[in-house]
């Protein structure tokens, strides 16, 4: 064979290989996102220009096996940063942001990363719609951790209890709680659903909840105390505005909370038979009251300006309130499957 | 056939004589056999951590030692002045090219292999005693499956280095051995963010159009070392399978094909 032939068949193989290997390239890389071999959520945050995503794909790429390594020293990194006080707690964030790109797999920095946002960062702004904004990135922080970690029960739970906790949105934690009880969990935290289902109030819920509770573990007694005492104390005025009887529904609370005036759920299952009686105004007052009894007590603080929206009147402003709008309008703008 | 052997037998014997190689897979060897050290760092991921650092370690020791001694192949027969005699006799340049690949290859694929038996070895020890258990009682981490996985990983970076190594003598034959080097390196640590580049330069990501060609052109062109990881897999209990493995063989085949191609291209014109 002469030289020339031998170029042209060389250049002939080079350019056939080469185009040849183009769809074979595209097919693997579908093959590794449907098998789950590899996960696409640090190209969205790429795609969205998010400074330390871009930086932790490339420090990723280039450590390849001492990725979780590098994670490990950040991490210690962000503990000594959050010993040395005040004034630091935005560059932890960063830093905190860094080892969840960097070994997306470790559970703990995205606990820690949300609960650093939900809670720390969230008091060190007045502007309640900062503290929306801090509220979301904590859920977001752990949306994404759950996404890389599906099938370990952490996330799910630390998730939901932020919910419940700091966000006071019983409905949510009540969802992201069950999705944590698929897994191997402390009984406390069917309990927890309960609980959250009391205050909201949905009385039947929470019954049917602790009545779950009594079933996996009879001799469970908070649940047996929290099922007698629900029975006792709510359920009469429960059923009595079931049937639409609003005042006597009123007057079955009031007798309980003329002992206890502060109790929490005594005032929120008042205000909300006050809301299904279509007394409004009431149905604020009760929250307010509901609201002045506790500084926490972030659902009682979302229902008054939820009602003084309805209601016309101007609108307390509220991160809970201001963070639920926002989730209201995501949900607008989620594609329908 | 011959003397391709016959060149590969010799560069594989000078390959385990070369003492920074040796060092190189002293080092991997005792990093790889302490991985289970570094699981203090994250408690409760322990499993994770020596599945990262151990086969981490097996693709970046590899790494190194496929672009070190590819580079070094060709240039150190030109300036020994060997490659005169060898060239001389009834050896073609494409059977010394392919000699000095095969050679070179069965050099890494040996060192990889000794670090894959520290690893497994190390795995076999430690991983069941960092199992953690799931909701159902189970293991989180189904053990059969994580055995299967690590050797059908290292298996994988096998075709990897070979990708490697391939690159690295070729742009011996074009550059110095130096910055045959950095440019190995270079087209590694890009082919591992393909995917990243390939997602760019897609129209919706806004980028302009001007970055998209380039970004485009970064991706068709390289290899996308990414598909050859498959520790997410062994993390997430989910097994490699048999299809997904040859898929990534052959396309690792025919990359090897195109460097080679380009090797002889640019050999052929070389004056030595």
């Amino acid at each position: 064979m002469s030289q020339l032939t031998k170029t042209i068949v060389a250049w002939v193989l080079l350019i056939g290989l080469f185009l040849g290997v183009q769809p074979l390239s595209d097919a693997l890389a579908r093959e590794r996102l449907i098998r789950g071999y590899a996960r696409p959520t640090q190209v969205t945050k790429i795609l969205q220009y998010d400074a330390p995503a871009m930086t932790g794909v490339i420090v990723g790429a280039m450590l390849g096996g001492f990725r979780e390594v590098a994670a490990s020293m950040l991490w210690m990194r962000t503990h000594s940063m959050w010993h040395s006080g005040e004034g630091t707690q935005w560059d932890a964030l960063y830093l905190m942001r860094m080892t969840t790109l960097l070994d997306p797999h470790w559970l703990e920095p995205w606990r820690i990363t949300a609960w650093h946002c939900a809670y720390n960062l969230y008091v060190e702004t007045d502007d309640p719609a900062e503290k929306a904004r801090m509220l979301q990135l904590g859920v977001d922080v752990l949306k994404e951790g759950i996404s890389w970690n599906p099938d370990r029960y952490d996330l799910y739970f630390e998730l939901g209890w932020t919910y419940f906790d700091k966000i006071r949105d019983y409905d949510e934690a009540a969802r992201w709680l069950g999705a944590a009880i698929r897994f191997e969990h402390p009984e406390y935290v069917e309990r927890l659903i309960a609980h959250g289902y009391e205050r909201l109030p949905d009385i039947p819920m929470a019954l049917q909840w602790y009545d779950y509770c009594l079933k996996r573990r009879p001799s469970d007694e908070t649940a047996k105390g929290a099922t007698i005492t629900i029975r006792e104390r709510y359920l009469p005025a429960w059923r009595l505005m079931e049937e639409r009887r609003f005042d006597e529904a009123i007057a079955a609370v009031d007798q309980y909370l003329t002992n206890n005036p502060q109790s929490t759920i005594g005032l929120h299952l008042k205000a909300h038979i006050y809301e299904q009686a279509g007394q409004f105004a009431k149905a604020r007052e009760q929250w307010q009251l509901a609201a002045d009894t506790s500084a926490l007590n972030h659902h009682a603080r979302y229902k008054v300006s939820e009602l003084s929206e309805r209601m016309g009147l101007p609108v307390p402003e509220d991160a809970t309130y201001l963070f639920k709008q926002q989730q209201e309008e995501m949900a607008i703008f989620r594609p329908v499957d | 056939m011959r003397p391709i052997f016959r060149v590969a037998k010799a560069t594989f014997h000078e390959g385990w004589r070369r003492r920074f190689l040796n060092g190189i897979l002293i080092f991997a060897i005792l990093i790889i056999g302490s991985s289970w050290v570094f699981t203090y760092l994250q408690p409760g991921a322990e499993l994770k951590m020596l599945i990262d650092v151990g086969l981490g370690s097996i693709r970046f020791f590899g790494m190194l030692i496929a672009v070190f001694l590819g580079t070094r192949l060709i240039p150190d027969e030109i300036e020994k002045r060997t490659i005169y005699t060898l060239l001389s006799k009834p050896v073609t340049r494409m059977q010394f090219l392919l000699g000095k690949f095969l050679g070179g290859l069965a050099t890494v694929i040996s060192n990889v292999a000794l670090m894959g038996i520290t690893f497994y070895i190390v795995f076999a020890i430690k991983a069941p005693q960092f199992a953690v258990p799931s909701a159902e009682g189970a293991p989180q981490y189904s053990m059969e499956f994580m055995y299967a996985n690590v050797a059908k990983a290292i298996l994988l970076s096998f075709f990897e280095l070979a990708v490697v190594m391939g690159i690295a003598v070729v742009a011996s034959v074009v550059f110095s051995w130096i910055l045959a080097a950095i440019f190995t390196f270079f087209v590694y640590f890009v082919g591992q963010m393909s995917d990243f580049f390939g997602h760019l330069a897609d129209p919706d990501a806004g980028a302009s159009p001007v970055a998209r060609v380039l970004l485009g052109a970064i991706y068709r062109i390289l290899p996308h070392f990414d598909v050859f990881d498959v520790r997410e897999s062994i993390l997430t209990d989910i097994p490699v399978v048999w299809p997904y493995m040859a898929q990534t063989m052959g396309v690792a085949v025919v990359y090897i094909g195109i460097v080679l191609a380009l090797g002889y291209l640019f050999f052929n014109q070389r004056e030595v």
